[in-house]
């Protein structure tokens, strides 16, 4: 075998967890080699001119939790990342009225006051609690789960510092915290609000990538990332990035390739080799072997475990950990190229507020309801809604005058009745356009180029199996020390030299990073030990 | 009149409380409203001749502990389990039946699906194992979930190690298994409908969640306590449901405990420095005693007995958010003779058959509960009339024909059937619940049994409903809440019935509360009772040592 098909580590899957973690290894001394299916990196978190002259961020859409430190290590800045502020929340009422949070925290106040005074001081107290908590929360971003089915020293260590960390808070945090993780969004809002589409908008953010509604019990920790996010201090909670999302996967490739990362692109991996309980190498889908003593896969468990190996060299209870895994997908996306500036009849003309994000969560009863559709096995006739207008906030996403906008489309259920198809697809685009015409008069006409992504795209596109944003339902069960299994949710398998880095390992989803740098850490502390 | 410890309420975890105090040489008085004991198991003439249960009309099993303690098999009590014990007839023909023998109820679960069957032992097997993990939780107190500080650490480290104890891997698995839905559980193990949603309706039991919420599994688990590995257990009292009150009462008796029935109690008395002193009866009468135990649910008993001067705003505050959301409504029917359940292909084939229409009939008739669940859809859609404030359109029902093991019930050849439904919102979109709406739930739920029992309507001679504003104001349950508090994962262990105070202790000292609205929650097991008089007991040594 050539020399050239000899590294010290593979990363399977380009994506931004993979990215990442073949830029730690590389900035560790490590000849690493990215092998991506697709003609470009990114993963979920791409822009591609789908329509010419057109920039869609494709899948995912926004920068909401990505890692401070790994902007810093990683020098992303240098890399092209720019991240750009969204100016406010617009939710859009059925009566021609809207609820709008701002940036600017005194427009949000008077604005709630405008809705209900009693939530425009509830906001305040609430907002300062949630701070709290996600100071209190945030450490568990960066710790390796430790191992409670049978705990060694590190485990008992881990469990140690914290349990110390634990007793920094005080009793109402930790109040907070069990209701937090517990509870259902729209009940833990409940309990400071009384205005719906407040409650709703906020608990939209807690259904997210789940096949929950905002009345399921677990969704309201959802609650929490927003907050994390702020307190970072880098960025706002919720950022574009310039160019769209797919400028975040090339800057960490830009900065991977400076380490010394090779990336290779239409190089799908086939299967990952192992022999006598160690790894060897990946085939790849020509069918050329490359070899290496670490292979790190950045695809989801399901891929990990029972596509790429061979599950006979695993352990019986993994595998079943893993086939029960729940990776249900409950989203779709829907890119439009639009020949002039969406209105909003609630405020009409161009403003601020074409900068932020447009949500359509009228009321939580109107969010159960698209749930409700989803539960039968339909897609929601009214979906809720997740908007931006990229080329409002970043000129250079379409030629001057026209405008694309990306919709987050939930719930649209992998496993609709019959299956999509051709025309399920369409309908579901219809049922998109149709519903957001009710507060956009002028969208459908404006409308040059629709793009629609089901569940089952996403799954054959982006390699998310069942179309699953998060790599896995992030719910109660699957989280931590359960992400993906037990005892198998510290990066390491039970293949020696073979890792995980992607979204289905602790903390999750979203464009976080964390997996892939927490893997790194770990595969270094492995080799270097 | 002054006592040891008065106890308000003699619902049966009010008596369990009693009855251990007593025990331990307090001098007791438990004082009720109602003027029979029993709270919930309660058992009434309806109408000549009739007794009704119309609280609850089965339990899973008093807590074994309690049972042995207080020798209730002495006392009179006759509990009557059947065996088969759910009905459960399905859309397309022919009903599930669940018994006590793993293989028996295998048998009948091939009908539907063979993989299913030959699940079934190794499901139960996992199950009990985790109901085992889970019944030991609930013999510990529940950690404070505070700033740990070195006491609590001790207390943090005995509960880990009663975990260990059952096995690491059970207490991981239990972790996993608690916050799931009841549907991932169960499709975890099973494919078919029938299965599926007639295990379901069990996780749902007084709350206002469908199959699908995550937390319901712990519900189903919370149900295998104490049933001995059988889904679906059941046993009833002969006599009726109110006899487990009357045993009681006579075993508080015994121990030189004072019932006095027929009684309100208006308030809680506290002293200037904040402690409890007695109680005031609506008579204006007042009853001193060094320690109150309240079997009212929480919010009752701290925002309706005390003076909320007594409470501080943020404790007042998470009183009044305790969710309740009561979903039951019970339905009685007095019977002129059993009713025969629709055959299902009228051949001579399916009578004989371990499901067929013949065996449901018999099993029934042998004092099974009839389910009507027969899809984990079915249950969910029932939930979604709930979640927009409407009854459901076809509800969940559970009913016993309580006279099939207990003819005396009813005169000769009557028969009783009581049914508990779900769901029956509490808070309705539009208006309130009253006679016009109750009847209509009757409609609702005697034409879904009419489905399977087609002559029904015409053998009713009486028919009664209870919906949850009726037996919110019949049984004093909040919001019309069987369990004096939504049984989900925030509102059980560390948070039942509020985080930080789930030790049977209330702000105001010597105030305890012992009712189902605390941990280990509802389900007529005696648990809540006896771990309140356990703590009870412990300070009360505690303050005898301080004070010596």
């Amino acid at each position: 075998m050539s020399k050239a098909n000899q590294y010290d580590a593979i990363v399977v899957g380009g994506g931004h967890n993979g990215l990442i973690n073949a830029a730690y290894l590389a900035r560790a001394g490590l000849r690493v080699v990215v092998l991506e299916r697709r003609h470009l990196v990114g993963g979920a978190a791409v822009t591609e001119e789908i329509f010419p002259g057109y920039k869609y961020s494709v899948a995912s859409y926004v920068v909401s939790l990505l890692r401070p430190s790994i902007i810093r290590d990683l020098e992303l800045v240098k890399h092209g990342l720019t991240i750009l502020p969204l100016e406010s929340t617009i939710t859009p009422l059925p009566g021609g009225d809207y609820l709008g949070r701002w940036a600017d925290h005194d427009q949000t106040r008077r604005e709630l006051y405008r809705h209900s005074a009693r939530d425009a001081d509830a906001y305040e107290d609430f907002g300062t609690l949630m701070f709290q908590l996600a100071r209190a929360v945030k450490p568990l971003l960066g710790v390796v789960p430790p191992n409670v089915a049978s705990p060694g020293l590190r485990d008992l260590r881990t469990l140690l510092s914290l349990g110390k960390h634990g007793r920094s808070l005080s009793r109402q945090e930790v109040h907070a915290l069990f209701k937090l993780m517990t509870m259902s969004a729209a009940d833990f809002l409940d309990e400071w609000f009384e205005c719906d589409p407040l409650k709703a908008t906020m608990s939209a953010s807690g259904i997210i990538g789940t096949f929950l509604g905002p009345r399921s019990p677990g969704t309201a920790y959802v609650l929490l990332h927003h907050y994390i996010g702020e307190i970072d201090g880098v960025f706002r909670a919720w950022g574009f990035a310039k160019g769209g999302n797919g400028m975040v996967s090339e800057a960490i490739a830009s900065s991977a390739r400076s380490r010394g990362a090779e990336i290779r692109t239409n190089a799908g991996v086939e299967s990952v080799l192992a022999k006598n309980g160690r790894v060897q190498g990946v085939v790849l889908e020509g069918g050329d072997t490359l070899t290496a003593p670490t292979i790190v896969s950045g695809v989801d468990p399901k891929r990990t475990f029972l596509q790429l190996l061979d599950p006979g060299e695993l352990p019986e209870d993994l595998t079943a950990s893993i086939r029960r895994f729940r990776i249900r997908g409950s989203s779709g996306k829907v890119n439009l190229a639009l020949g002039e500036l969406p209105e909003f009849s609630c405020l009409p003309g161009r403003g601020a507020h074409h900068r932020g994000a447009f949500s359509i969560s009228p009321s939580v009863n109107y969010l159960e309801r698209a749930y409700d559709d989803a539960k039968y096995g339909g897609f929601s006739r009214k979906p809720y809604m997740d908007i931006l207008i990229p080329s409002a906030i970043d000129p250079g996403m379409a030629p001057p005058g026209r405008h694309v906008m990306s919709i987050f489309v939930q719930y649209a259920p992998f496993d609709i009745e019959g299956g999509w198809d051709d025309a399920k697809r369409d309908a579901f685009g219809d049922a998109v356009v149709d519903t957001l015409s009710e507060y956009v008069p002028n969208l459908r006409d404006a409308i040059l180029h629709r793009q629609v992504l089901t569940p089952l795209d996403m799954q054959e596109e982006m390699g998310l199996t069942e179309g699953n944003i998060f790599h896995g339902e992030l719910s109660l069960q699957q989280l931590f020390f359960f992400r993906p299994a037990p005892a198998w949710s510290d990066y390491r398998t039970p293949i020696r030299g073979f890792y995980q880095c992607g979204s289905g390992t602790h903390p999750g989803g979203g464009v976080c990073g964390a997996p892939g740098r927490l893997a790194a850490r770990e595969i270094l502390k492995d080799l270097y030990k | 009149m002054t006592a040891d410890a008065v106890v308000i309420g003699a619902g049966h975890n009010g008596l369990v409380a009693g009855a251990y105090l007593a025990r331990a040489g307090l001098r007791v008085v438990i004082v009720e409203r109602r003027r029979a004991p029993g709270g919930c198991a309660a058992t009434e003439e309806l109408w000549p001749g009739y007794q009704v249960d119309t609280g609850a009309h089965s339990l899973v099993a008093i807590d074994s502990r309690v049972a042995r303690d207080l020798r209730l098999a002495d006392a009179g009590a006759e509990f009557l389990s059947p065996d088969p014990c759910i009905v459960s007839p399905q859309e397309g023909g022919g009903a599930l039946i669940l018994g006590h023998d793993a293989a028996r109820t295998a048998g009948c679960i091939r009908r539907f699906s063979e993989r299913d069957a030959a699940r079934w032992p190794e499901f139960l097997a996992a199950m009990s194992r985790a109901a085992r993990t889970l019944s030991a939780l609930y013999a510990t107190l529940p950690p404070k979930l505070a700033v740990p500080g070195r006491g609590e650490v001790g207390e943090l480290l005995r509960l880990a190690v009663r975990l260990g104890r059952t096995g690491r891997r059970d207490a991981v698995e239990l972790l996993r298994l608690i916050p799931m839905s009841v549907d991932e559980l169960l499709g975890e193990w099973f494919g078919s409908d029938a299965v599926k949603g007639t295990l379901a309706a069990t996780a749902i039991r007084g709350i206002c969640q469908g199959p699908m919420a995550p937390g319901t599994a712990y519900m189903f688990l919370h149900q295998m306590v104490g049933a001995d590995g059988v889904v679906g257990r059941r046993r009833q009292l002969r006599g009726g449901m109110g006899a487990l009150g009357e045993t009681l009462q006579r075993i508080a008796e015994a121990a030189g405990a004072e019932i006095r029935l027929g009684r309100s109690v208006k308030s809680v008395t506290v002293d200037d420095d904040g402690r409890a002193t007695g109680i005031e009866l609506a008579s204006g009468k007042r009853i001193a005693a060094r320690y109150v135990i309240s079997g009212a649910d929480p919010g009752q008993t701290l925002l309706g007995m005390v003076d909320s001067g007594e409470l501080a705003p943020e404790f007042s505050r998470a009183l009044t958010n305790i969710r309740y959301r009561g979903v039951c409504a019970k339905v009685h029917l007095a019977l002129a003779r059993a009713p025969r359940l629709r055959g299902v292909d009228g051949s001579g084939a399916d009578a004989a058959s371990p499901c067929g229409s013949g065996a449901a009939e018999e099993a029934v008739l042998a004092g099974a509960a009839l389910t009507i669940a027969p899809s984990i859809e079915y249950v969910e859609r029932a939930y979604d009339d709930a979640k927009y404030g409407r009854p459901s359109e076809s509800p969940v029902i559970d009913a016993v024909l309580t006279t099939a093991l207990d003819p005396g019930l009813a005169p000769e050849g009557r028969h009783v059937l009581s049914a508990l439904v779900q769901y029956a919102p509490f808070s309705l979109a539009d208006g309130q619940w009253n006679e016009a709406r109750e009847e209509a739930l009757g409609d609702a739920v005697v034409s879904a049994l009419a489905t399977y029992a087609p002559e029904l309507p015409n053998l009713i001679v009486h028919r009664h409903v209870l919906g949850p504003a009726g037996l919110a104001r019949r049984f004093a349950l909040p919001e019309g809440n069987i369990y004096h508090g939504e049984m989900t994962l925030d509102q059980v262990f560390f948070g039942r019935p509020l985080a930080g105070w789930a030790r049977y202790r209330t702000p105001v000292e010597n105030l305890y509360l012992c009712s189902a609205g605390t941990h280990p929650g509802g389900g007529l097991d005696g648990r809540p009772g006896a771990a309140a008089a356990a703590r009870i007991l412990r300070d009360h040594k505690r303050g005898r040592r301080r004070n010596r």
